[in-house]
């Protein structure tokens, strides 16, 4: 178990490696900040001031190891926008994007798992063919047409629900959550349930197939024949068997989820993450979108090493080794 | 007489294909007494099963099943549901033919035992837990206690198979229903689980049903038995009998189909099996096999100190930890027109012996030469070049043929890659080698679907004389067939090798089969040969504890020779070995002409 979490703990930071070295080459070629952050009327002096200050004047391997050294000590450097450190910024708004992300893959259990076990068990029925169109729909509509139709539905019209921000908070182990007031909790809604309804969808396929194999297999059949009830059979012999895939895929969503919250955060002027980067990439703040692109894959790993270790409780058949994967 | 345990009248079960109900067995009906033993036997898609499984109402919503089904005055077809679970495992016992997916593979052991006893007997965890422990002492598993927390994956398959015999027998049923439950154990475990059954069987005093298609265990394990064919019973009486002297000729075709160990006593060449028509019951004469052996030649294949090994790697740094010596030291030859036989259990090294000999697995060191050309040390294209001589037939003619390509395509795809033969003249070519085959030449336009499964076995052996190959090696090339299949398949390839001298290396876990192919047999244990030599050698004066103890577990197709053996719980052991291990070179001595055992090693105290 040591030598496998080593050698995970070293994947990681390989990636890391490779991933910023690409990130850095890759802003290095798209354009220079100076040129974006500057308004046209400044002078040359104050150019070169910017441009000394922010240390592009020297070569880019230069800029990167200084990058490298820095980042060893914890220090992702500081934003040209905003002069802060950027791990700073990303940090106050990692809690709102979090908080989204999990209510969002809360919602796609809570709804996908019980409606993909009825899909599975009945799958000619009307139900579970109405569910089945139903998951295609989540699949295949695009996510800001969705947020756009709910805001002119559930908001506009109806007036139900807030349209944007993220209401009232309060701290909970001194992190900002809206989910405990019921006025953050109505503004979390619509944004959440837009964010879920692919992974709802998701769920529902993965969950009716999953079933659908189980109930095939001998052991299933050999339940039955030692007279097992029914209910009995779906409890204990096929739930733990369907979720195992399950526990895969939605690690990896869970991820997705974070990282790539972007088109629902716009939509519903949510203060998360995700609308920070899409700022930081428009003026090419480098240490912003660096550091964001760091934590996403620091937080990547951890899930995936999760869901690995929850793997290996599940399913007796994985022994977690080293190296060899 | 008492009444039957079972009463089976006039049962009928339909399947719904396509929206119609398409009849599958019918006017099924017999009988069980208390504590026979009935068998039912037949090939695949006689019934056999589906009988087993409408008894049991297992067959799901696609089925419907009328008739009587009549269990201890009882009639099961007319039950609710719920009332059928109170029976099921309780009052009846089910045995699957898979043990390795019969067990739920996330859930403990004891879990799995103790649901049946909580939910037919009402006892509570600890109880069950208790109950359980004795239950696989009675089925013969060491330390039960602990094994009660281990997944099935530390099992091995005949240790499964008593973990789900355990389950079946914990309510105490009065009948067990037994489906195929040793088809998938090697021979020697088959022969554990079934003395465990007969065992049980007569401590508990319960009936059995016992679904085969190996008549070979019928006569071993049943009081009547009863010869399904196509979802119809075409015969039904004492399995002596049925033995002695059967009334309908598909039960004379199938028993004269079925190989029997010792039947070839005195005979000093392969024998083909006689046919018999299925609706007259007339048997063809026996052609008697021509001597194709050429021994003034030299061989075709020649292996010397062949070693294949796997090495398992572990850690950080992917040392190699230890390795699975799955072929060590084997040496042996084949000429033309010889068939050598290796013949062992699962994990043997047997079928490793015969893709190292091509290739298709790397060998770790000694040589193998086909036709005087070194194996080992082929390039590529001299590989390629040296395959041509050597051919292979798999078990699975389901898997082995591509299911998006013409048989003709499939045929013809060597001939052209090799460029033996110009694209145009290959149909010409594939029409010939269909005939050879017993097939027609108006099939190669069809696809492998369109094949029965001893039809597509053809295919792939019109395949593999597509290069005119000297040496064939066929593993376990007839297992997956039908007793009847199998012998028309055996046959075939006997008249293949007295036209064309073709040299069979002839890969099998059937001992009976085995005797009735070989001109030479070799017997592997744990990767080694532990005995090799003429065929009529070892099988009359078998030397090695190890193949006496292979050949008393093969089962006759004879109700009058019955064995008594006693229950050992021997598994077959593991061929790992920590790195490092350098195995003992092993002494090899001569019984008689060319017939070799190797001798006794003294195991080394470590």
């Amino acid at each position: 178990m040591s030598s496998y979490l080593l050698s995970r703990f070293i994947q990681t930071i390989v990636t890391l490696f490779v991933m910023s070295l690409l990130v850095f080459v890759g802003l290095y070629l798209v354009g220079n900040p100076v040129d974006v952050l500057l308004s046209s009327s400044a002078t040359p002096a104050e150019r070169l001031e910017v441009i000394q200050a922010f240390g592009l004047d020297r070569p880019v391997w230069e800029q990167y190891f200084v990058f490298l050294a820095k980042a060893l000590t914890g220090d992702l450097g500081n934003s040209f926008v905003f002069n802060q450190p950027a791990l700073d910024l990303i940090l106050q708004r990692m809690p709102a994007t979090l908080e989204l992300a999990f209510v969002a893959l809360m919602m796609a259990l809570i709804l996908g798992i019980p409606l993909g076990i009825y899909a599975g068990l009945k799958p000619n029925s009307a139900v579970s063919k109405s569910i089945m169109t139903f998951s295609i729909l989540g699949f295949s509509l695009p996510t800001f047409w969705i947020g756009l139709i709910m805001i002119m539905v559930f908001s506009v019209q109806l007036g139900w629900l807030p349209a944007s921000g993220r209401g009232q908070t309060v701290d909970l182990f001194g992190v900002p959550v809206s989910f405990l007031t019921w006025d953050g909790l109505s503004h979390l809604l619509l944004p959440a349930f837009n964010l879920a309804l692919f992974k709802i969808s998701l769920v529902i396929r993965l969950t009716r197939a999953g079933v659908m194999e189980v109930m095939q297999l001998d052991f299933v059949r050999f339940a039955r024949a030692k007279g097992m009830p029914e209910s009995r059979i779906l409890r204990v012999h096929v739930l733990k068997n369907t979720l195992i895939p399950l526990i895969t895929v939605i690690g990896l969503e869970l991820g997705s989820l974070i990282a790539f919250a972007v088109v629902t955060e716009t939509i519903f002027a949510w203060p998360g993450m995700g609308k920070l980067i899409i700022d930081s990439i428009a003026v090419l703040d480098r240490p912003v979108v660096l550091a964001y692109l760091m934590i996403t894959v620091i937080m990547f790993s951890v899930i995936n090493l999760v869901v690995d270790i929850l793997y290996s409780v599940v399913d007796p058949r994985v022994r977690l080794e080293g190296g060899s994967r | 007489m008492t009444r039957p345990i079972l009463l089976i009248d006039d049962l009928n079960t339909a399947f719904k294909v396509g929206g119609e109900w398409r009849n599958v067995i019918r006017d099924v009906s017999f009988e069980i007494a208390e504590r026979e033993t009935v068998a039912v036997v037949g090939e695949s898609g006689s019934g056999k099963s589906v009988t087993a499984m409408s008894i049991m109402r297992l067959l799901g919503p696609n089925a419907r099943s009328t008739g009587r089904i009549e269990f201890e005055g009882q009639d099961l077809l007319s039950l609710p549901m719920e009332a059928m679970q109170t029976i099921r495992g309780n009052r009846i016992g089910m045995i699957f033919q898979e043990p390795m997916t019969s067990l739920n593979p996330v859930l403990k052991i004891g879990n799995q035992i103790t649901e049946v006893l909580m939910q037919h007997r009402g006892m509570d965890q600890a109880a069950a837990r208790a109950e359980a422990v004795r239950l696989l002492d009675r089925v013969r598993i060491p330390s039960a206690e602990a094994r009660l927390n281990e997944y099935p994956l530390s099992f091995s398959g005949g240790m499964r198979q008593r973990v789900v015999i355990a389950i079946a027998l914990a309510c105490e049923p009065k009948l067990l229903i037994a489906d195929e439950p040793t088809t998938a154990l090697d021979v020697t475990i088959q022969a554990q689980i079934l003395e465990l059954i007969k065992t049980l069987q007569q401590e508990e005093g319960m009936s059995v049903l016992f679904i085969t298609h190996d008549m070979g265990v019928v006569a071993e394990i049943s009081d009547r038995t009863v010869v399904m064919y196509r979802g119809d019973i075409v015969e039904a009486d004492t399995t002596k009998r049925i033995f002695r002297d059967a009334a309908h000729p598909y039960t004379r075709a199938l028993l004269s189909a079925v190989p029997q160990l010792g039947s070839m006593a005195g005979e000093p060449r392969p024998l083909r099996f006689p046919i018999v028509d299925m609706r007259t019951g007339e048997a063809q004469p026996v052609k008697q096999t021509a001597d194709t052996v050429r021994a003034e030649e030299a061989p075709i294949l020649q292996v010397e100190h062949l070693v294949t090994r796997f090495p398992v790697r572990k850690g950080l740094l992917q040392r190699t930890v230890g390795n699975i010596h799955a072929v060590e030291d084997v040496s042996f030859e084949v000429r033309k027109g010889e068939t050598l036989s290796l013949v062992g259990e699962s994990g043997c090294g047997k079928s490793t012996t015969g893709r190292s000999i091509i290739r298709l697995t790397e060998l770790t060191s000694g040589s193998v030469s086909i036709s005087g050309r070194d194996v080992a040390s082929a390039s590529k294209s001299e590989l390629a070049d040296i395959r041509r001589d050597a051919q292979m037939i798999f078990q699975d003619p389901f898997e082995s043929l591509n299911p998006r390509m013409r048989v003709g395509d499939a045929i013809a795809e060597p001939m052209i890659t090799h460029g033996l033969v110009k694209r145009s003249d290959a149909q010409q070519r594939v029409g010939a080698l269909l005939e050879q085959v017993g097939l027609s030449q108006a099939m190669a336009d069809r696809f492998p679907h369109e094949f029965s499964g001893g039809q597509r076995q053809r295919v792939c052996i019109a395949r593999a004389l597509a290069l005119d190959p000297k040496l064939i090696v066929a593993d376990e090339s007839v297992s997956a067939l039908d007793v009847s299949i199998k012998a028309q398949v055996i046959n075939l390839m006997l008249d293949l090798q007295e036209q064309l001298g073709l040299g069979y290396l002839f890969i099998s876990h059937d001992m009976a089969v085995v005797e009735r192919i070989s001109h030479r047999v070799a017997v592997m244990y744990l990767g080694e040969i532990v005995e090799i030599g003429p065929r009529q050698a070892v099988f009359e004066n078998p030397q090695h504890p190890y193949t006496r103890k292979l050949m008393s577990a093969v089962p006759i197709a004879d109700p009058t020779r019955r064995r008594a053996r006693t229950i050992s719980t021997d598994e077959i052991r593991s061929p790992y070995h920590d790195a490092g291990y350098a195995p003992a070179a092993r002494q090899y001595q001569e019984i008689s002409a060319g017939h070799f055992v190797q001798m006794q090693a003294v195991e080394k105290a470590a």
